[in-house]
């Protein structure tokens, strides 16, 4: 009963009270600057900058600077694909449980190319890759769409037309493929970092259902090629 | 009398111009005959696609290969570098200047007129 009234009452203060409510764009003066979280950007000497980065080192003594949000950090070992991957993964807020989970898929495939590198034979041994961050990364490239399609209304009729995406949108894509695939369609008692392993080394080697996926919708850009003057921009 | 001077009515009336049912003027403007300071809206001409050609030849590198990647690389980098060209360019089209066709946009005009309006009366 109070859950449906406060969120009324909210919807109806945020009428009244446009500016006062929180907003999903940034706060910041737009004069704020981002703030360089890299080590080695600091430790080069003041000879060998170029003229620009004089120019910005000159721009941040007089202008204020953001905060670095939590999620960024300096380590050598963080790295944002997998802080967005973990982020995706996260529900409800339990960003501990999602970081544990991200770590132990990164083990289990770990654990399993090694197990592979030793059972293989000596001429194959350079072949497999171990790292599993190298792993990720290919993985994710390869279930990466080229293009996408996207619903134009002409004349009444919606078309899927075929159009070019977004950097961003096409690791979105990947990542909410590879997360849906393995919250789905496997089996209720196996752990998520065991799916994950398994689906991220299929799509290393480009099988798997996630490419599979990608290149029906690959076909099915192809088979609409005829709409794509539809397309504006 | 050589030439009689009637008063003016007489000679109107005697013109017969009240007979030839002569009106007041049929025009009246309802508002001051000067320019408004806004344009109608016109729906504005679309653009083309930008890059069909290159899309072209990748679908066909892809029906050719069953759509692997691996021997479309290059055809795929083509793809690329045309999508990011055709995006700079949207990014740099300056605003206030014409579109490609000669044509400001509705909008942008009446945000011109706006800043310098029609004078109505001088005080």
């Amino acid at each position: 009963m109070a859950a449906p009234s406060a969120a009324g009452l909210c919807r109806r203060l945020r009428a009244w009270l446009p500016r006062i409510m929180p907003v999903r764009w940034s706060r910041y003066n737009p004069s704020y600057l981002e703030p360089e979280v890299k080590k080695e950007s600091y430790q080069k000497p003041l000879e060998e900058l170029t003229e620009e980065e004089r120019e910005q080192m000159d721009l941040k003594a007089v202008r204020p600077i953001k905060a670095a949000p939590p999620t960024l950090s300096s380590s050598v070992f963080s790295d944002p694909m997998i802080s967005k991957f973990t982020n995706m993964m996260m529900k409800s807020g339990n960003k501990v449980l999602a970081r544990s989970l991200m770590s132990q898929t990164l083990e289990a495939i770990k654990r399993k190319q090694v197990e592979k590198y030793h059972k293989a034979p000596e001429n194959e041994k350079e072949t497999i890759e171990c790292n599993p961050y190298v792993i990720f990364h290919q993985a994710l490239k390869n279930c990466q769409p080229i293009i996408g399609l996207s619903n134009i209304t002409r004349g009444g009729k919606t078309y899927q037309v075929p159009v070019p995406l977004t950097d961003n949108r096409k690791r979105f894509l990947a990542m909410k493929w590879l997360i849906t695939e393995c919250r789905e369609k496997k089996h209720r008692r196996t752990m998520m970092p065991e799916k994950l392993s398994q689906e991220l080394l299929l799509a290393f080697n480009n099988e798997g259902p996630i490419i599979k996926k990608k290149h029906v919708l690959h076909k099915m850009a192809e088979a609409n090629r005829a709409y794509a003057h539809f397309r504006w921009w | 009398m050589a030439a009689p001077a009637y008063p003016g009515w007489v000679t109107r009336w005697v013109s017969g111009q009240w007979r030839n049912k002569k009106r007041p003027p049929t025009l009246r403007p309802p508002r001051t005959l000067a320019l408004a300071d806004k344009v109608a809206n016109r729906r504005e001409q679309l653009t083309e696609a930008t890059c069909i050609t290159e899309m072209s030849v990748m679908m066909a590198c892809w029906k050719q290969n069953d759509f692997n990647d691996a021997p479309c690389a290059q055809e795929i980098r083509m793809f690329y570098d045309c999508v990011a060209k055709a995006e700079k360019e949207r990014k740099n089209q300056n605003e206030d200047t014409l579109s490609s066709r000669g044509n400001l946009p509705s909008s942008k005009v009446n945000k011109l007129l706006k800043r310098f309006p029609q004078i109505t009366r001088y005080v």
